[in-house]
């Protein structure tokens, strides 16, 4: 891949030759180049000024100008800084900064109750004298500590060198047209990777990026609304944000829209088949990718190798990016060539160097000719997703290893049976979880909250079942909820919560 | 109280807590939609040895007979005209 550029030196770019251009929109409020470079030059200046020991700090991620701002100054104070979610109990969080070694707390926010006694506060609005530059981090330099979700236990912090975020925000860009002025939602929470592109890239590039702020998140209404009056152009969002966008959008679509980038998770094929109507000029893509690697696979709904035959099928995640490796690797260990199924392995510029604290199990970064035949040295990591790739060279994510279970000698897949059930009309949430069983071994338990209370009874839920699932995956208890399941700090339902709740309740 | 309304007590009560007896028609396919599953069915012929006095033999489970709750009523029908020392 080509010399990637460095975020600071094309920020500063941006900075000089557009000041005026709106960096940000927060809560309705334009946010200028020349205004955001204000307050990171008043941040950088302030952490300077406080002489902390060398070494990573953590910033608190609420999402706002001003942490974006900090964020900037703590790539120029050329120290890593760690991004834990805003919403960690305060067990977690602990443990997480100790591994880190982050001993200080940054917040651009005050009085945001964050525990500690080495919090501080970084004032980014007023003025004060700047500090001496300090460079820009190297290639190999750690910037961004993002977490991994933390759906099965602690979340593992996984750096970030700046190579691999400049690499990866050329990409995006390059693939996206993010360019001066393209206008681009960001939806996601600031510590979660999917920033990288629409916050950073965009940066970077020198559009705008529109902020959704978190408690607005699930605001079908607000959320149309801010797509229309900021015309935004790009949207990068999990499902979810388009099924409340087309709940929302009565009959008017949205014009302005030109990238439509679903990622994070499966979308359903009903709502798939909305989007064309929802966004009718715009390219509809399908990214893959995770914390560890950031994104992998790229695929173009409508695009030359899409089938349409069979429109039920799940949307492929289609091919490798540039500069991407990626392996399928059979249950046997062996390295599957051409059209097969297997987990998949892969190889990404931007990936990280590895968890920055080694984790139980497994290693799931492994040089290849550990298992294969390509001895290059290179680590792949093995994501864990189960893909089947098919004669054109088009990867479909079929679902998650560890998802998997037996059902009275059969394999069922948990995350299958969820996406029947979220293919019910009426049903808004699904987690299907396997517990154990002193007589079965394993049974499949499901939790369901419909749309609205009352909607549909077990009965029905079975009913759709029964024409879409193997008998033995079919669940045992089919529980019924008004309360939205529970979820881990990055959004994911939280199966082992849902899990200690059943074997308590019953 | 009918057998088959009895059948349908007995089984939302210990399958289906969402449902009330009224709700679970006769023809409902319980098999099927996973309401009973083998580890069920052993439960469902316990349940009706004991509360109709009469005894299931192995040999005479067949999966169709507990398909619905009316099958499982024509089951105990069938299977309380037969005395148990005709056997």
């Amino acid at each position: 891949m080509a010399n990637s550029s460095s975020f600071l030196e094309c920020f500063a770019e941006r900075v000089r030759t557009q000041p005026g251009a709106i960096a940000l929109v927060e809560n309705g409020e334009p946010v200028t180049y020349v205004e955001l470079n204000a307050m990171q030059r008043a941040a950088h200046a302030r952490i300077t000024a406080l002489g902390l020991p060398d070494g990573p700090v953590a910033v608190h991620a609420v999402k706002s100008a001003r942490t974006i701002a900090l964020v900037i100054a703590c790539m120029r104070a050329r120290r890593p800084f760690l991004l834990p979610s805003a919403e960690l109990g305060a067990t977690t969080l602990e443990t997480l900064l100790t591994q880190a070694g982050c001993a200080d707390v940054l917040t651009a926010d005050e009085a945001k109750g964050i525990p500690g006694e080495r919090v501080h506060h970084i004032d980014c609005v007023s003025p004060v004298a700047a500090a001496p530059d300090q460079g820009v981090p190297a290639d190999g330099d750690v910037t961004f500590m993002l977490t991994t979700s933390g759906s099965t236990g602690l979340p593992k912090i996984v750096p970030l060198h700046a190579g691999a975020v400049d690499r990866f925000t050329d990409w995006a860009a390059q693939q996206f047209d993010l360019r001066p002025g393209v206008v681009v939602l960001n939806y996601a929470p600031l510590n979660f990777d999917l920033c990288l592109l629409d916050i950073w890239a965009t940066l970077k590039a020198g559009g705008t990026a529109v902020l959704v702020p978190h408690e607005r998140a699930t605001n079908g209404k607000y959320l149309a609304e801010l797509v229309r009056a900021n015309r935004v152009e790009v949207v990068q969002s999990v499902p979810m944000l388009y099924r409340l966008l087309a709940d929302a959008a009565g009959e008017t679509p949205f014009a302005s829209v030109r990238k439509v980038i679903v990622t994070g998770d499966k979308i359903q094929p009903r709502l798939l088949g909305e989007l064309p109507t929802l966004f009718p000029r715009a390219g509809i893509y399908n990214l893959y990718g995770c914390t560890e690697t950031n994104d992998s696979f790229l695929f173009e709904v409508g695009g030359r190798f899409h089938r349409e035959s069979d429109p039920a099928a799940d949307l492929p995640i289609g091919h490798p990016l540039p500069g991407v490796d990626a392996v399928v690797l059979a249950e046997d260990g062996t390295v599957v060539e051409g059209p097969g199924m297997g987990e998949l392995l892969v190889h990404t510029p931007f990936q990280t160097n590895g968890y920055l604290v080694a984790v139980n199990g497994p290693d799931r970064f492994v040089p290849l000719d550990a298992n294969g035949s390509n001895g290059d040295g290179r680590r792949y990591f093995r994501s864990g997703d189960l893909v089947r790739r098919d004669d054109r060279g088009v990867f479909t994510l079929l679902g998650r290893n560890d998802f998997q279970v037996k059902i009275r000698g059969t394999r069922v897949n948990l995350e299958e049976i969820e996406h029947v059930f979220l293919d019910h009309g009426l049903v808004a949430e699904a987690a299907v979880i396997g517990m154990p069983d002193d007589i079965a071994g394993i049974r499949v338990h499901a939790v369901v909250r419909c749309t609205e209370s009352n909607a549909v009874d077990s009965l029905a839920l079975r009913e759709h079942c029964r024409l879409r699932l193997p008998r033995a995956a079919i669940p045992a208890t089919i529980r019924i909820v008004d309360e939205p399941l529970p979820t881990t700090s990055t959004g994911k339902i939280d199966r082992r919560a849902i899990g200690r709740t059943l074997l308590n309740g019953k | 109280m009918d057998i088959a309304f009895e059948i349908k007590s007995y089984i939302v009560d210990e399958f289906l807590p969402d449902i009330t007896a009224d709700q679970l028609s006769a023809d409902y396919d319980l098999i099927g939609s996973g309401v009973i599953d083998s580890l069920g069915l052993l439960k469902v012929i316990s349940w009706l040895e004991n509360h109709f006095d009469i005894v299931v033999d192995d040999v005479e489970i067949a999966e169709h007979d507990f398909v619905s709750v009316d099958a499982i009523s024509a089951f105990v029908n069938r299977a309380a005209r037969v005395p148990v020392s005709d056997r």
